[in-house]
């Protein structure tokens, strides 16, 4: 226990050097927190246009807090799909880490903490800009802490892990992953109904929607945080039942990650993609 | 060499560099996705949010636009922008400086060939928005959009050399200040809400990046008064030549200067650093 606590650490230490040793400190944290900031703006512009003619605020604030969390997908689960691009393409060290005695799993797992903890702040930041800024507001005594943490763990959990699934198409498909990545990011964005109820979806697609952890994980934490869904479908499921779904998606797409990265690290391998580098 | 034969050199390498950018565009068809398939569907939240708030049909038009144009920035940024720095990490970079041809012209073929190859890939965003979505738009000055939309092209791809001689400077950097400079030039330019929203900062904001300008007047254009638009069209679209003007000139300066800098600092070859 204390050599894999030791090995994420270390993991964890290098994505940080990585991560950020291009720009001053003040300069990195303007950089993290600059794009998901200026998506919450986009969102802002949006209803203040159509507030006169529009106003569902309610609606709106829980499209907000949602979009706020959705960089956990871009920066975590998608993130790992990076981390594998850039020690690839770009540094040309993915060959050694792979065969360093830390082992990948625990090697992303470990760049998965810097990424979190980054999305954290950037989704904090973008929930403070809307509460103090845009004066998007809700009732703390409506929140339900319990439900709520619990909710935000479990899809912390399905990004981490789903993030190890994207890592692993990334090393089996070296030409497309920069694509794969960009893709993935903007199909859980339009799928998961961050900024819209997934009702509005068409037929098809919202089927496709109730299968991924993050439609249940978005419409719990609208639920548990502001007292309100997003959905008119899922509003009308219990907090115990949406909460056992979003445990059983997880769980489900927590084992088919991790099956799937160890099947494509591994067919990655033996087609010999590991350090196969298409950018320069 | 007479000024006739400069200009002719001048129109054959940036031919030269916009057939490459076009042609070479296309035999990379997973490129088509992050380059037109991406943005669109990127477009499709967002009318789907305008749908959800009950807002008028218009601003599912004006978001249609909006993510359309969204396209023409991704390539400034990538396609113009940060092009010479991945010639550098190509090692290619050199090639361009030894051979026999101005700059500019290598920087006006990228630009025209990114314009043309975009266009061409905004057909995905037209199918999905008024295809799939069923956004509509009222009839329109077809002669009226293609101006508009030429003038603030000019404006926008003169900013993407001035870019473009900037990131000649940039290591690593080049790809975090682009990556940066996504999301908040679509906030600035008001790409999925009217410009005028913001007020007083409008103006500012529209004086920064010419495409909040372009995509303000090519609205109006298409929906009239429902745009709600922050000047007049022919207003805007003067301010617009004017910018262009004033960004080539300033991207015809900045690339020399640069380009004398990063070699005496010794950049100009340097790759990742």
């Amino acid at each position: 226990m204390r050599v894999l606590a030791a090995r994420l650490r270390t993991a964890a230490w290098l994505g940080w050097q990585i991560e950020s040793n291009w720009a001053a400190p003040f300069l990195f944290v303007v950089y993290a927190v600059l794009r998901p900031l200026a998506m919450a703006l986009i969102l802002a512009g949006m209803y203040w246009a159509v507030a006169p003619q529009a106003a569902r605020r309610e609606a709106f604030i829980g499209f907000y807090v949602a979009n706020a969390f959705h960089v956990y997908i871009t920066q975590v689960m998608v993130g790992l799909g990076w981390v594998v691009v850039e020690e690839r393409e770009d540094y040309e060290t993915l060959k050694y880490v792979y065969t360093s005695p830390m082992g990948m799993l625990t090697y992303l797992a470990g760049r998965s903490t810097v990424r979190l903890v980054l999305a954290t702040l950037s989704m904090l930041l973008a929930l403070g800009v809307g509460w103090f800024a845009l004066g998007l507001r809700w009732d703390w005594t409506q929140v339900a802490w319990g439900p709520f943490a619990l909710a935000y763990a479990l899809g912390l959990i399905a990004c981490v892990y789903l993030g190890f699934l994207v890592a692993g198409a990334a090393m089996l498909l070296p030409r497309v992953a920069i694509t794969l990545n960009e893709s993935l990011t903007v199909a859980f964005y339009l799928l998961c109904g961050v900024i819209f109820p997934i009702d509005l979806l068409p037929v098809g697609l919202r089927q496709l929607a109730l299968v991924m952890p993050f439609t249940y994980w978005y419409e719990a934490l609208r639920r548990f945080l502001l007292g309100h869904g997003a959905s008119r479908q899922l509003s009308a499921w219990p907090d115990a039942t949406l909460m056992a779904v979003l445990a059983a998606t997880t769980v489900a797409f927590a084992a088919i990650s991790h099956w799937g990265y160890l099947a494509m690290e591994r067919h990655a391998r033996r087609l010999g993609r590991l350090d196969q580098t298409t950018l320069f | 060499m007479r000024l006739g034969e400069g200009f002719v050199h001048f129109l054959r390498a940036a031919y030269a560099r916009a057939y490459v950018r076009i042609v070479g565009s296309f035999r990379e068809p997973v490129w088509l996705i992050s380059d037109a398939v991406l943005p669109a569907v990127g477009m499709c939240a967002f009318v789907l949010l305008y749908r959800a708030l009950g807002a008028p049909a218009s601003f599912e038009a004006l978001a249609v636009l909006g993510g359309i144009l969204s396209a023409f920035w991704i390539n400034v940024l990538w396609g113009m922008g940060t092009q010479l720095y991945w010639e550098k990490q190509q090692g290619q970079l050199q090639l361009y400086f030894v051979s026999p041809v101005s700059r500019m012209a290598i920087l006006t073929g990228m630009a025209v060939g990114g314009v043309l190859a975009t266009t061409l890939r905004s057909v995905a965003g037209i199918l999905l928005g008024f295809g799939v979505l069923g956004v509509r738009v009222p009839a329109f000055d077809v002669g009226l959009l293609a101006v508009v939309f030429l003038v603030s092209m000019a404006a926008l791809y003169a900013l993407g050399m001035i870019l473009s001689s900037a990131f000649l400077l940039f290591g690593r950097e080049a790809w975090h200040v682009s990556n940066a400079l996504q999301e908040p030039v679509y906030f600035m330019s008001g790409l999925y809400f009217p410009l005028r929203t913001l007020g007083a900062a409008a103006w500012a904001l529209a004086g920064i990046v010419p495409l909040g300008l372009g995509v303000d007047a090519m609205r109006q254009v298409l929906l009239g008064e429902a745009a709600h638009g922050l000047a007049p069209v022919p207003v805007e679209t003067a301010i617009l030549a004017g910018m262009a003007v004033i960004l080539l000139i300033v991207a015809r300066l900045m690339l020399a200067h640069l380009e004398n800098l990063s070699k005496r600092e010794g950049r100009l070859a340097q790759r990742w650093q």
